[in-house]
């Protein structure tokens, strides 16, 4: 009975640690998303630091992007045809893929395929510099870190992101366009002239503020773990992980959020 | 006359329960060498990062000169007190995404920094490489360079002999020791490397387990009775 006892107050002990660590870093994470925002009005920004990150976090993810739009837009095609071909609607082919990329597979599958890399990078970047005591020398050199390493990084993913998408849009429908027209035999000018009557401002829209608030959340995590990095390479490997697995469900999570934030409107 | 540039009152630093600095008091003078040696985790560092206002201490106070008690300055302020620091870090901490010129570049915004470089001796040509490109050495030496650079109220070195070859961790001592007497810097430095201590230490504190165990006169050292600071000289455990 006295076991008994002992071991449910161990688990109620260990469960409140868990909950209390939980609030802990929502508390950490409201932090230094307070310090991004001060930081970013009051002090100096790095146009030079921003430029490099802009190429890195989107110049540098075209490849990625582009490869997984494509794809997708190919597997869309194919998929829609073998469903729509059993009531013969594949003229709504071309509306399919037009929608579902620019309102859904192109923001997220960018998203997700940034976090992967881009955000694993911040991380892994910032949580050296942070257990190798860099970042410390920047305070002493009279360098706002957060001037300096975050907000320039932030700015960057937000506008990139975006841009990506549009691009991932475009190449996604071609990828639809290409199986469409060279698999399955449709008229090229009649699938184009489906895609553009069918696609309305608010689905390209409501993907590019997707894309945004991924843009967002995957450089915020990805500063965010690295800034609070510990220990030596196996705590930068750790918020690399925590980065990239944080950001991940954020954005599936932000997706479904937008999602019906549009679907009301 | 000894005056007093920092004064470091009966502060507290804890980890998790783990007590580092336990009511530590202790004076800096300028233009004097101080070097605090001890065991690892004796709180030695975290001593120098409470001290530049990386860290805040739990309890107590740290004044430089006519501030009072670093913990209470604000973000700007404290970015100010932080500038008036030169820091050599344990591994340089040279941003390795830049340039040693870009490095420098922290430190000074002068274009030139063949004099500073020919201070620390390295040749001018280091300073297009990365530093990733230099030896350990190099990159102390570097290092040095950026936190001399400031013209700094007080220049802080973290273990500055650590991972060097015995040859090498000489060549840095002495340059320290040449620049320590040239500009006459209030110095901290902290270290387990005796050489050090002998080479331009003015005064040595010795901690253990967050308490200065010993204070004194660096020339003295070999003769103190405490047990604990000459088994630590002597290397014994």
């Amino acid at each position: 009975m006295t076991r008994l006892l002992s071991n449910a107050l161990a688990l109620t002990k260990r469960l409140f640690k868990l909950i209390f660590s939980f609030f802990h870093t929502i508390g950490e994470i409201v932090d230094f998303f307070l310090d991004c925002l001060k930081y970013s009005i009051i002090e100096k920004f790095y146009t030079n630091i921003f430029l490099k990150q802009f190429i890195k976090i989107g110049f540098n993810s075209l490849p990625v992007v582009g490869l997984t739009s494509i794809f997708t837009g190919m597997v869309l095609a194919l998929q829609s045809y073998t469903g729509f071909s059993r009531f013969s609607a594949e003229s709504a082919i071309p509306n399919v893929v037009v929608l579902s990329i620019t309102r859904e597979l192109a923001p997220v599958l960018a998203g997700l395929m940034v976090a992967g890399r881009s955000g694993a990078a911040i991380a892994a970047e910032i949580g050296t510099m942070k257990v190798t005591e860099q970042i410390d020398a920047l305070k002493t050199l009279s360098t706002n870190p957060f001037n300096y390493l975050i907000i320039p990084r932030i700015l960057a993913g937000v506008i990139s992101l975006p841009l990506l998408v549009i691009i991932g849009d475009i190449i996604g429908v071609m990828g639809g366009y290409l199986i469409c027209v060279n698999l399955l035999n449709f008229n090229p000018t009649v699938y184009l002239q489906n895609t553009y009557n069918f696609v309305q401002f608010i689905d390209v829209f409501s993907g590019l503020v997707k894309a945004a608030v991924f843009g967002f959340l995957i450089t915020f995590m990805g500063c965010y773990h690295g800034f609070n990095a510990k220990g030596g390479a196996q705590g930068v490997g750790q918020s690399t992980t925590y980065s990239v697995v944080s950001s991940s469900i954020l954005i599936l999570l932000m997706n479904y959020i937008i999602t019906s934030f549009f679907f009301k409107l | 006359m000894r005056n007093k540039k920092i004064s470091v009152k009966n502060i507290y630093k804890s980890f998790e329960n783990k007590v580092v600095l336990n009511n530590l008091s202790l004076d800096i003078y300028e233009s004097e060498s101080l070097s605090i040696i001890g065991e690892s985790g004796s709180g030695k560092s975290i001593l120098t990062r409470c001290i530049v206002g990386l860290l805040n201490y739990d309890n107590g106070s740290i004044n430089f000169e006519n501030l009072t008690n670093i913990n209470a300055l604000n973000d700007r302020e404290k970015m100010n007190y932080m500038s008036k620091f030169g820091i050599l870090f344990q591994n340089s901490a040279l941003l390795d995404s830049l340039n040693i010129k870009e490095n420098l570049k922290f430190a000074s915004k002068q274009d030139s920094f063949t004099k500073i470089l020919s201070e620390v001796g390295l040749p001018h040509s280091v300073l297009e490489k990365y530093p990733s490109e230099l030896s350990v050495g190099m990159q102390k030496r570097v290092g040095l360079a950026r936190a001399i650079l400031k013209r700094p109220e007080v220049l802080i070195l973290d273990e500055p002999t650590t991972g060097l070859d015995p040859i090498i961790a000489r060549q840095i001592n002495l340059l320290i020791k040449s620049l320590v007497r040239k500009k006459k810097i209030t110095t901290i430095t902290v270290t387990h490397d005796m050489e050090s201590v002998y080479e331009f230490a003015d005064y040595v504190a010795f901690l253990k387990n967050g308490i200065i165990e010993w204070y004194g006169k660096a020339k003295k050292i070999n003769q103190s009775k405490n047990s604990s600071l000459t088994n630590f000289i002597k290397g014994i455990n």
